[in-house]
């Protein structure tokens, strides 16, 4: 019986240093061909000249040197980075009133919270559509505005307004989903901490600075980081509303636009798209720290 | 046993060594050899047709097949969306079909690429039964050589809004024949509407320019002449129209579905189209289609703007005699023919366009515009040139987008345009 055991354990302790590994092995082949190949690749690739069909010389830093000689990136860098001013606040703040809205259980909430998570699984492609019908020279907003007397606003034609027409579809697309995030959070705050505020004399408003607000931070935090990342990476959105030559004169790209319009196509300057990626990777890691570490700050 | 980090290393070099085998080509065409047995397996990819030409296209190939027996065609249709992209992959990795349905502008890279056989070379006994126009389109400044055989061809007429036209007070049936008419009646138009109504909705393209009768490139193909006075002028006469509210404000985004529809709504009065837009206008557009108007296509060159499709053979096919007899089957007389009857395109075959089908009236609004357009393609030229790639085409669009928002002269504007696109084309080799 000892014995048994013994050389049970011992099968065991020989098999564990493989086991895991053959377990891990289909993860990490995926990881490794569609995560880390492609991420290798890219950072090899921005140090060269490599075009689509033309394999690519080492070339340095040139790439990065063109970069900033080129208005166009300058101008991604930019909208990205007002993408993300513009849409990450409405993203933090806008569902966690959304979602103290639909928390109570009431009859018929559930109608609500669908409605309000429905954008989120409708394809971008439809909603941006959607939404560039709703705000043509000719669309309904325009035709509405126009019979109470504002006149047509060119949202489509206007590189600014281009830019914030896209950043509400961004933030009415996502609003459903971080909601369901603020809900399981909300969920998990003490009634008893709401309770005694409110014998302490602390009204609504008070009572969500000082108790909803502290107990959901950290999905606060959550929430901004996650959207700071999507928002620096926008694509589809400005694609679907400004075209694909990127709004008036090309001042609405983005700096995901701005990979796609070079390093794509059978002319495509894989290697220069390439490094504008790299740029895009950097700078989303610096917003996840920066993210991160104000977290950090504020709770020391 | 445990696993050692050297066998976990060569692991991993086991999986990233194959990955890293997937990148570009490039190392120069294949055999141009398409003499021998005409047999074995090839592919066959078009552009975005299974959807409504399924019938024709297996009926060609069974029709092949039974001519040559020993042979398999495999056909793969790919969506218009990201068709350059996808052949981009293919050629990437070593996937390009053996037979290619192309434009010109996609040929070019193919072929310096060594990855477009050329023709002039494996099939010059095939060459006299094209125009003699269609046969040029694919060939590429700085190379010597021909890479796709043509087959269909398309171009149209300018439609027009009669009732706009009416109610603009110009007359609807003289439409404007020349550019300076085009901008009279468009700033008439803008000014009766008070700006409501647009004459056009798109920007000046490159073929703009072309039929404007600028001088797009050098005589060698290695730089672009956009920016001379003609091409100032026309940039200057858009700027005009923008101000005036006769060029949609939208258009400086537009692409050719958004303004097909402002013309179907009413948003703007003119817009250029193909005899496959008669059939939308009477169904989606049913009032439209009461007030179409319809005139020639406005150049001030003589030769009207026309659009080429064309057909690769892979370079690196091995089995080019097969590869080559389906691509001419494929856009041989009697098949450009007999796909013409099936859709409004036109054949790019010698003769083919003297047809009865393309020269006798029979009152109806659908022959007239074939009948027209047919007439036309004779002489008619693919303005965009082959080497003018999708970078320079948003080159040329932002820099004209700029002209029109005042933030440059149209000299500017035209001049950045030049140097922008000579750069691409030099980065392109």
């Amino acid at each position: 019986m000892a014995s048994s055991a013994v050389a049970r354990a011992l099968r065991v302790r020989r098999q564990l240093p493989t086991s895991p590994w053959l377990f891990a092995a289909p993860g990490l082949l995926i990881t490794g061909a569609f995560i880390l190949y492609p991420f290798v690749s890219t950072l090899a690739n921005a140090f060269t000249d490599r075009r689509t069909l033309i394999p690519g010389r080492f070339v340095g830093l040139a790439n990065f040197h063109e970069l900033l000689n080129d208005d166009m990136f300058w101008i991604g860098l930019r909208n990205s980075t007002l993408y993300v001013v513009g849409v990450v606040p409405a993203l933090v703040v806008l569902p966690l009133l959304l979602a103290l809205l639909v928390q109570k259980n009431i009859p018929g909430i559930t109608f609500f919270r669908s409605a309000f998570y429905t954008p989120v699984v409708a394809s971008i492609v439809v909603v941006g559509l959607i939404w560039v019908w709703l705000l043509d020279e000719r669309g309904l907003v325009n035709s509405l505005l126009e019979t109470i007397g504002v006149g047509r606003v060119g949202f489509l034609s206007d590189q600014w307004l281009l830019l914030l027409s896209a950043m509400t579809v961004t933030v009415w697309k996502g609003l459903g989903y971080y909601m369901i995030i603020y809900l399981a959070a909300l969920a998990n705050v003490p009634r008893e901490l709401h309770e005694a505020a409110a014998v302490d004399g602390a009204g609504a408003i008070r009572r969500f600075l000082t108790v909803t607000v502290p107990a959901v931070r950290s999905t606060m935090v959550l929430v901004g980081a996650l959207s700071s990342v999507a928002a620096f990476k926008v694509f589809s959105e400005v694609y679907l509303m400004a075209g694909p030559s990127g709004g008036p004169a090309g001042e609405d790209t983005t700096l995901v636009m701005l990979v796609q319009r070079t390093g794509t196509g059978l002319t495509g300057r894989v290697g220069y798209a390439s490094a504008i990626s790299v740029v895009v990777f950097v700078v989303t890691v610096a917003l996840m720290l920066l993210v991160l570490r104000a977290d950090r700050r504020d709770e020391s | 046993m445990p696993i050692s980090r050297r066998a976990l290393a060569a692991a991993a070099i086991c999986v990233v060594l194959p990955l890293s085998a997937c990148g570009s080509g490039g190392d120069g065409g294949g055999s141009t050899d398409a003499s021998g047995k005409i047999e074995g397996d090839i592919t066959f990819q078009t552009w975005n047709l299974r959807a409504n030409f399924k019938p024709y296209f297996e009926g060609l190939i069974a029709d092949f097949e039974k001519k040559y027996p020993g042979t398999d065609v495999k056909w793969i249709d790919q969506p218009a969306e990201g068709y350059a992209d996808k052949i981009s992959a293919d050629a990437a990795g070593g996937t390009l079909p053996d037979v290619v349905n192309v434009s010109p502008d996609l040929v070019a890279p193919l072929a310096k690429a060594g990855l477009a056989l050329d023709l002039d070379k494996a099939a010059s006994q095939y060459k006299k039964e094209y125009l003699e126009g269609a046969w040029a389109s694919h060939r590429i400044p700085g190379t010597a050589g021909t890479y796709a055989f043509p087959w269909y061809l398309n171009t149209g007429p300018l439609f027009y809004n009669k009732s706009l036209f009416s109610k603009a007070g110009l007359d609807p049936d003289q439409p404007p024949k020349t550019y300076d008419e085009v901008f009279a009646a468009a700033l008439k138009m803008a000014k009766e509407t008070d700006g409501k109504v647009a004459t056009l909705a798109n920007v000046p393209t490159i073929e703009d320019f072309g039929r404007y009768g600028v001088e797009l490139m050098n005589k060698e193909g290695t730089a672009f002449s956009f920016n001379d006075a003609k091409g100032v002028e026309l940039l200057t006469k858009y700027k005009e129209l923008y101000d005036a509210k006769a060029l949609d404000p939208q258009a400086l985004t537009a692409t050719p579905e958004s303004s097909g529809k402002k013309f179907l709504t009413g948003a703007v009065a003119m817009n250029p189209g193909s005899a496959l837009d008669l059939g939308n206008f009477k169904k989606q557009a049913p009032n439209l289609y009461k007030n179409i108007g319809i005139t020639d296509q406005i150049t001030s060159t003589g030769h009207v703007n026309m659009y080429v499709m064309g057909v690769m053979v892979n370079a690196q096919t091995k089995r080019a005699p097969a590869a080559v007899a389906f691509a001419h089957y494929v856009t041989d007389a009697e098949h450009q023919m007999s796909f013409a009857k099936q859709v409004a395109i036109f054949p790019s075959t010698a003769g083919s366009l003297d047809d009865p089908y393309f020269t006798k009236e029979d009152g109806t609004d659908e022959t007239r515009v074939r009948i027209a357009a047919a007439k036309s393609l004779k002489n008619a030229v693919n303005y965009t040139p082959v080497l003018f790639s999708e970078q320079m085409k948003t080159e040329l669009r932002n820099e004209v987008a700029k002209a029109l928002q005042g933030k440059e002269s149209p000299k500017q504007a035209l001049d950045n345009a030049v140097e922008a696109c000579d750069r691409l084309l030099q980065q392109q080799g």
